[in-house]
């Protein structure tokens, strides 16, 4: 995924406009925050050293930008795969014609009454735990009150103020192409909720959610965007979800505003929807950040109001959706039709111990191992890729030559036949043969690509090939 | 003060006589009778509550009489301006009864968040499709394969 945001990057045509500019700027933003191991932005940190200039002689972009910073928090809600919908027995599948699973429940009928599904707490747990949070011994649903066409209740049943997790953090590195660094970000909260709405594009209304909020530690278009990408990565390990932006099983809205450093007060908040892709997620904060800061440099800060905006991928800015006026008046109670939902600490015990190696642990242990970070981030990325690569050393196989292989070669087969790598016909144990026999002399480097192009295709042995070939080198 | 909001707004819901003018009643046809027998019986509750308000004293209320065409609005009920006159008292009965709730002295005890005692109700992930779908679809009054059609729902929240 940090690489698929670098190729975002990289080719997004360099037009005369600020975003461009600010693609640059960026990277200085980032520069200037320390990279120290244990960093953690907190909201009134002065974290970003001033620069130098204090007079601006011309109003260079760059001259703009350096003053002021952007503050950014970001709610993401990840939908869960489960079998069946969150209160409700009937099953979803994506991309399902409209109203083809409905029973009285999703539909909203008088009487009908919800049932959570147990598979959403687990998933809830399992994630509040990944993201190092506490959890909510005894948490509730409430109703979260609002009118909607794919609504029928007029209610969506949520979490209000005692979600299940709450107060944890999750760490990330930054991809090398931008400057590399370790961060950690604050987790404020995650609950479960339906997912109101969705029944319009496909049978799937009343899905399971998480819904994280972070807290607005994140200061520019990449940190957001790895921090997104991060979540994908978790939800993916925890096998509780595919997070797929483009799908819409992970869907980020960005919160951000922008304030002179220096300034205690935060800026005003404007809200960021309709980010499909973490490139997207970037490049919005990143047109965001110029737009407000070249209004409150020239002194209209007024200009600025708390409203929505989205974001089009076509013209590649934001714009207005529409103002809030005020906060909408939920009226949130406690859901009558639900008990609490209460974690026993067996229950919680046995959930954690059953958790997967998460990246930030791998991450750790690969870089003990002596990988570069560029390894690293991509072995770790894919929790599958990261399987094959554990496997194949366990087999004794060096450690470079296998990330070697596996980001050269392998990696290069499998985007080019669309496979991943659990597809492909090669096996962790004939690797490990392949780089041994390579190292041993048996045969040489070219003649092991051979082998290993067909391994991929065709599966078979090492051993096998090279006797079938004769292509033992002779005297080396 | 948000669950006395709250409260109130379904209290007004039942005073205007459970016919809502929101989108739901599409869904509310003869043929979908089966479920509403396992509609709680709010009538008689609301009932008791004003019984039971009338039966204490009246001490004023810590709480904001509540602005009934706000309400109203925020419920997308229509109301003339007769029921505004007649309804007022009678909400604002059930929110001062909350008032009531709300002198209690609890400095001592833990808060709950639930009134229930019950254990989990949960239920297994296994997909179980409902048998009588084209009951709910031959319901809709307006239904366009395979969309159903609803009126126009003006959102002022921003959502």
């Amino acid at each position: 995924m940090a690489l698929l945001l670098c190729r975002g990057i990289r080719m997004y045509p360099p037009l005369l406009n600020y975003a461009a500019f600010l693609r640059r700027k960026s990277h200085v933003f980032y520069c200037a925050m320390s990279t120290t191991e244990a960093q953690t932005a907190t909201q009134g940190s002065q974290s970003t050293p001033i620069k130098i200039s204090p007079h601006r002689k011309e109003k260079g972009l760059d001259d703009v930008l350096k003053d002021y910073e952007a503050i950014i928090g970001i709610e993401t809600h990840v939908q869960l795969s489960t079998l069946t919908k969150a209160f409700c027995s009937c099953p979803y599948h994506y991309g399902s014609q409209p109203n083809t699973n409905i029973c009285p429940v999703c539909m909203g009928l008088p009487g009908a009454l919800p049932v959570l599904n147990s598979k959403v707490i687990e998933c809830a747990v399992k994630l509040g735990l990944a993201l190092n949070c506490k959890l909510n011994i005894k948490s509730k649903f409430d109703r979260k009150q609002y009118f909607y066409p794919d609504l029928p209740k007029g209610y969506q049943i949520s979490q209000f103020d005692v979600p299940v997790a709450y107060g944890g953090h999750i760490d990330l590195d930054l991809p090398v192409e931008f400057g590399g660094g370790h961060r950690r970000f604050g987790i404020t909260r995650v609950h479960m909720e339906e997912d109101a709405g969705k029944l319009l594009h496909s049978g799937n209304g009343r899905v399971p959610l998480l819904e994280i909020v972070s807290e607005p530690d994140m200061r520019n278009g990449i940190e957001a965007a790895e921090y997104a990408a991060e979540l994908q990565r978790l939800v993916r390990y925890l096998g509780v979800g595919n997070g797929n932006m483009q799908e819409g099983s992970l869907r980020c809205d960005v919160n951000i505003s922008v304030r002179p450093i220096g300034q205690v007060k935060f800026g005003t908040k404007v809200e960021i929807k309709n980010l499909n892709s973490f490139s997207s997620v970037n490049r919005a904060i990143d047109f965001e950040i110029v737009r407000q800061a070249l209004l409150l440099s020239e002194g209209q800060d007024d200009q600025i109001v708390q409203e929505t905006r989205l974001w089009e991928e076509g013209s590649q800015k934001t714009v207005t959706m529409r103002k809030k006026e005020g906060l909408s008046d939920y009226r949130y109670f406690p859901e009558p039709d639900l008990p609490g939902v209460i974690l026993t600490k067996d229950y919680v015990d046995s959930i954690c111990n059953c958790l997967p190696e998460l990246p930030e642990v791998k991450r750790r242990r690969y870089e003990k191992m002596g990988l570069s970070m560029q390894d690293i981030l991509f072995l770790a990325n894919d929790v599958n890729v990261a399987e094959f690569f554990d496997a194949t050393i366990a087999k004794g196989a060096d450690v470079k030559l296998a990330a070697n292989w596996i980001m050269g070669d392998i990696a290069a087969y499998m985007k080019n036949e669309k496979l991943s790598i659990d597809d492909i016909k090669l096996t962790p144990q004939e690797l490990a043969e392949l780089i041994a026999s390579i190292k041993g002399g048996t045969i040489s480097g070219k003649i092991g690509k051979e082998i290993l192009f067909e391994l991929m295709a065709k599966g078979g042995t090492v051993k096998g090939m090279i006797e079938e070939k004769d292509l033992v080198q002779a005297n080396r | 003060m948000a669950m006395a909001m709250a409260m109130a707004s379904r209290a007004l819901l039942l005073l205007k006589g459970a016919t809502p003018t929101n989108h739901r009643r599409l869904l509310f046809t003869r043929d979908i009778a089966a479920f509403s027998s396992s509609i709680p019986p709010l009538h008689a509750r609301l009932d008791r509550a004003i019984v039971r308000s009338c039966s204490t004293s009246n001490s004023p209320s810590s709480l904001e009489p509540p602005d009934l065409p706000r309400l109203a609005a925020t419920a997308r009920i229509s109301l003339t301006p007769q029921e505004i006159e007649e309804f007022t008292p009678k909400i604002r009965q059930v929110v001062d009864w909350f008032g009531q709730l709300q002198d209690v002295e609890l400095q001592s005890v833990e808060p709950a968040l639930r009134a229930d005692t019950d254990g989990d109700q949960l239920r297994e992930d296994v997909p179980e499709t409902f048998d009588n779908r084209e009951a709910l679809i031959s319901s809709v009054p307006s239904y366009e394969e395979p969309f159903i059609k609803v009126p126009k729902v003006l959102n002022k929240e921003s959502e």
